[in-house]
């Protein structure tokens, strides 16, 4: 199988309801995603774009089908395999920013670290470090309810990136935002994805579509359109991934010697 | 897996935190129950270890032999509570004092039959005052003292009474009314003697001395026709021989009986046994009676924790979204329901103690502190935490990812 294939879809259905009640979410869904893509998927209201991302992020299950998360087949897993998951590989942006408001937010950044077994300092240096990044050093003590949308959902970001996942999950992450703040958060989005990141995003906003490298258009459950901007070896690759491979091709050579 | 639970130690310290008022109400209702227990606990530790002091004051060289019922049946723990007034007709009678007289070893023996009457004077009449037949030994084994005059021995006649302090207060008006009479059962008695005033009113015999007449067993006999021998105390040479002094005691009343063992011959701790055992189950009954609070404090915590459960379920679905597992919610809640009854219990036994002190101030017991109660109470703590914690926690952990992330306040 391709190294770069990060998701792979096959069959998926989600049905809600039972015989003559039934309606299906997603239906006989397939999609393949590889490393570095920046996927946006548009469609009406009730086409199913929210139910994919959380199968996708293993919030929600399908009721049939094939999901394969990183070459390991996560279509049946437990509930507590699912958590690991979600700790070690995806990281999850909302549109109303969901941080817990009890804590600071730097603490907010750092909570996907708690569940991974980091030691405190550990967890408050990365999420510093993210912070950082998104210029909100100086926030970093402060409750999310005293930073403006835009800030909260930059907080949001820096969590998301914070534990380095796999694929970055964003629904509508400019819904609630102006379109100032919201040109910030996808320039945001757009430089975490040039460092390799693969980003898949649920918006209604089709101008945001120039910042994806891949669009796709539901309809009921299934992919009306699929759209790619980008040559697949165009994609940028993380770090991470290069030096994993080179590492894995020397090993290789090693075993030949 | 300590790195989580002092992750989850810190996230249950913030939340108590930040509901100050609610947290120590919650602890407050574990604490009024830890609080009775230890009270509870305390008194009754303290009156036991008053008796255990008195027969160490005695000192060890005492074997005391009881009347009790052939063992033959299940309801003998009861009946073995209650020996010293539940018996109709004592097993022991005056002839058993004499055997155990001439069993080698026995310096001292002194047979006590308690029976009520009532007193009376050319002046004062004092009804259902404790009569307690005796021998002239008892002064030599009991750690009383005279206060005037003597004790009732063979040289005096047959009609020498020895009273209490209050009694002879109550029937003269005066500490010392020696050579004064009284009369009971018809007959004129003539008090030769007067007890020192005793401050401990707890003792192995279930006597109080300081209100009692105490005559000689054989004129008291001849007066009642029968002699109710609750107990005989028997003082030895030697307290390395009290084990093989007993057995003696005990073949040898057996041999006068033709087998029958329808008494008990106890010697150390376990004199004060039909006390200190009475007092367990007091003491345990009431300790449930206590733990009801406990109980009660307990579903004040179930209660509390499932209105912060509800309150953050947001919270729980963010933290599922970002990695937490169902077992990483069940701890975080569970720690929380755990520190707010420890928490509960440190109060409580500070203010079982505090209330335990109180107690002290207004009657003899002293505060008795034990890592026992200490022991305890954290036991029940633990126990009401993950009974009452668990549900709570279990609701939290179960909760859907997705449906909790849209709920909102």
């Amino acid at each position: 199988m391709d190294d770069n294939i990060v998701i792979q879809l096959s069959g998926l259905t989600k049905r809600y309801g039972y015989g003559d009640t039934a309606s299906y979410a997603l239906k006989d869904f397939d999609l393949t995603i590889k490393r570095g893509e920046f996927v946006m998927i548009m469609g009406p209201s009730g086409c199913g774009k929210t139910t994919l991302l959380n199968i996708i992020g293993l919030l929600d299950r399908a009721t049939d089908g094939e999901y394969t998360l990183d070459g390991e087949d996560v279509s049946d897993i437990s509930s507590s395999r699912q958590a690991r998951l979600r700790a070690k590989k995806i990281g999850f942006i909302f549109q109303d920013f969901n941080l817990i408001q009890n804590l600071t937010v730097i603490e907010n950044v750092a909570l996907p670290l708690v569940y991974v077994n980091r030691p405190r300092t550990v967890r408050l240096k990365a999420a510093s470090a993210a912070l950082n990044r998104f210029h909100l050093s100086e926030r970093e003590y402060y409750r999310p309810s005293q930073l403006s949308g835009g800030q909260q959902q930059r907080v949001a970001i820096a969590r998301a990136i914070v534990s380095d996942p796999e694929i970055i999950l964003a629904d509508e992450p400019t819904g609630n935002l102006d379109s100032r703040s919201s040109s910030i958060v996808m320039e945001e989005l757009k430089a975490i994805h040039e460092e390799g990141n693969t980003i898949i995003m649920v918006t209604h906003n089709p101008a945001l579509t120039v910042y994806a490298t891949r669009v796709i258009n539901m309809l009921d459950g299934q992919i009306d359109t699929d759209v790619k901007t980008v040559a697949d070896h165009n994609l940028p690759q993380p770090v991470s991934v290069k030096t994993k491979k080179r590492r894995r091709n020397k090993s290789a050579e090693k075993e030949e010697n | 897996m300590s790195l989580l639970l002092r992750t989850h130690l810190r996230l249950a310290k913030a939340s108590i935190r930040q509901n100050r008022a609610r947290s120590f109400l919650t602890c407050l209702g574990i604490a009024i129950g830890i609080a009775s227990i230890t009270l509870i606990l305390s008194l009754t530790g303290s009156i036991s270890s008053l008796i255990h002091q008195e027969v160490s004051g005695i000192g060890s060289d005492l074997i005391v032999v009881r009347p009790s019922r052939n063992k033959d049946s299940v309801t003998s723990i009861v009946e073995e509570l209650t020996a010293a007034n539940s018996f109709e007709r004592s097993s022991l009678s005056l002839t058993d004092v004499s055997t155990i007289s001439s069993v080698e070893g026995v310096t001292a023996v002194a047979p006590i039959a308690i029976s009520t009457n009532t007193l009376s004077n050319e002046e004062n009449t004092v009804s259902s005052a404790t009569i307690l037949g005796t021998s002239q030994d008892f002064i030599t084994i009991e750690p009383l003292a005279l206060k005037y005059g003597v004790f009732i021995s063979d040289k005096n006649s047959e009609n020498a009474v020895v009273i209490g302090h209050n009694l002879a207060l109550n029937l003269y008006n005066t500490s010392n009314p020696v050579g004064r009479t009284l009369t009971f059962y018809g007959q004129r008695f003539i008090i030769v003697g007067v007890l020192e005033e005793i401050d401990s009113t707890i003792n192995f015999d279930n006597v109080n001395f300081n209100n009692a007449l105490f005559m000689d067993i054989e004129m008291m006999e001849k007066l009642m026709d029968f002699v109710q021998i609750q107990q005989i105390n028997v003082r030895t040479l030697n307290t390395s021989l009290l084990e093989p002094i007993s057995n003696n005691i005990t073949s040898a009343l057996k041999e006068h009986r033709y087998g029958d063992t329808n008494f008990s011959v106890s010697y150390g701790d376990s004199i004060t046994h039909p006390a200190s055992n009475l007092l367990t189950i007091i003491s345990s009954m009431l300790a449930i009676v206590a733990g009801i609070s406990l109980v009660v404090g307990g579903v004040g915590i179930m209660n509390i924790m499932l209105v912060s459960v509800s309150e953050r379920t947001h919270e729980i679905g963010i933290r599922k979204a970002v990695g937490a597992s169902a077992y990483n919610i069940l701890m975080q809640f569970i720690f929380e329901a755990f520190i707010l009854s420890i928490l509960g219990t440190i109060l409580g036994i500070f203010l079982g103690y505090l209330l335990a002190f109180l107690v002290s101030l207004v009657t003899p017991f002293s505060p008795h502190i034990s890592w026992v109660i200490v022991a305890v109470t954290a036991l029940t703590t633990i126990v009401v935490a993950i009974v009452f914690g668990t549900y709570p926690a279990l609701k939290a952990a179960r909760k859907r990812p997705i449906d909790s992330l849209r709920y909102y306040r």
